[in-house]
């Protein structure tokens, strides 16, 4: 036994002695007894793995590196080293704006009004999404157009009150608004996001490729 | 590992190849002054405002696709200007770019894209779309 290990006062020393005592006591009782084996600690398990801090290994040779270790600051070029690599290593961040992270076709962005292929706006003012939206984001008004439809003459959507929940166009009996794929949408007032009719018309104008298709890449799952 | 690889020159053959499709040292300082980044890809497509897209699967998903706004803007690029066309594509939601996407509405109402304006004269600024319910009394033109 080394002098460091006589010195030391490690958990582990006092466990050798320990078990000594133990493997006494079995030999009076029942040597081949199996349930009797030393108890190390840390159990050398397959499948354990012991996560804590270990104890320093006390051998000269070890003791001598770590006091080299301490006194030639191979810390310092060791993370010096470390940042060097670094530079070189491919970044984990995305560059926006020009590289984007991926989105679902579900995402619920800023609000559109959709039309039919022949350019009809699609909304027929039931006011069931002004009804459902939980921020009562929606406020709508109705009027019989002169063909006789009945149509909306307002609809406004305040963007700083809603809460983005999506509840709008799961209500919308004909697909008419939707919330859109698009949210780089930020404005430098409050008053750029209170849309009215007229923005969220040409939101859709806009938008209708997008939207459209990520209508039918989901529609299996509606 | 083989010999080459060791010592790291595939890297170097990846920065000579991103180097020259850049444009040469001055046009690759000017890339990576404008986009903070320097990549060599494949490109997709162009869309109708100049803005190019470009793909390469070396890097990881998530930058594996970018796209390079139009010189036009010059250094006003805004990650509003990708039109509705590329923007499934390049937020990863379909494989297929525009161009290839047959299902794709094409309508003869659908508008010109446009960037996010705000700041700017083109800004959208709110208005009623109703007549007010209560309108003020204006008594010059009840004496005409
Ligand atoms: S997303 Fe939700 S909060 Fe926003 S307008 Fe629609 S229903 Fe209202
Ligand atoms: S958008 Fe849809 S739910 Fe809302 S009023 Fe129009 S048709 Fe009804």
């Amino acid at each position: 036994m080394s002098l460091a290990k006589l010195f030391s006062v490690s958990s582990r020393v006092r466990a050798t002695g320990a078990s000594s005592l133990v493997l006494r006591h079995a030999q009076y009782s029942t040597p081949s007894d199996g349930g009797k084996t030393e108890m190390v600690y840390p159990p050398n398990l397959p499948g354990y793995k012991y996560v804590n801090a270990e104890d320093p290994n006390m051998s000269m040779k070890e003791m001598s590196n770590r006091a080299a270790q301490t006194l030639f600051w191979t810390e310092l070029a060791r993370g010096f080293a470390v940042t060097l690599a670094h530079i070189f290593k491919e970044p984990a961040t995305i560059n926006y704006p020009f590289e984007k992270g991926p989105l679902s076709p579900r995402f619920r962005g800023e609000h559109a009004l959709r039309r039919y292929p022949s350019g009809e706006e699609r909304c027929i003012a039931c006011k069931l999404c002004e009804a459902i939206c939980p921020a009562q984001a929606i406020t709508i008004e109705a009027e019989e157009r002169k063909d006789g439809s009945r149509r909306t003459t307002r609809y406004d959507i305040d963007m700083t009150k809603c809460i983005y929940c999506g509840f709008c166009q799961e209500a919308c009996p004909v697909d008419a608004i939707v919330e859109g794929p698009n949210f780089e949408f930020s404005t430098e007032t409050h008053e750029e996001l209170l849309y009215n009719k007229e923005k969220l018309l040409s939101n859709g104008d806009k938008w209708e490729s997008e939207i459209a298709t990520n209508i039918r890449a989901d529609h299996l799952y509606r | 590992m083989s010999l080459a690889k060791f010592l790291a020159l595939d890297k170097l053959a990846n920065f000579f190849t991103i180097i020259r499709q850049n444009g040469g040292i001055r046009g690759s300082l000017y890339k990576l002054y404008r986009q903070d980044e320097l990549k060599d890809g494949k490109l997709v497509g162009e869309d109708k405002y100049g803005n190019k897209y470009y793909e390469n699967p070396r890097f990881f998903y998530g930058r594996n696709r970018w796209v390079e706004y139009s010189d036009k803007v010059n250094m006003n690029y805004d990650g509003s200007q990708v039109p509705a066309e590329w923007f499934g594509w390049l937020h990863y939601k379909t494989d297929l770019p525009p161009h290839q996407d047959p299902s794709r509405p094409k309508y003869k109402w659908m508008a010109d894209f446009t960037e996010n304006l705000s700041g700017t004269t083109g800004q959208y600024v709110p208005y009623s779309t109703t007549r007010p319910k209560v309108e003020p009394w204006d008594p010059k033109s009840k004496s005409a």
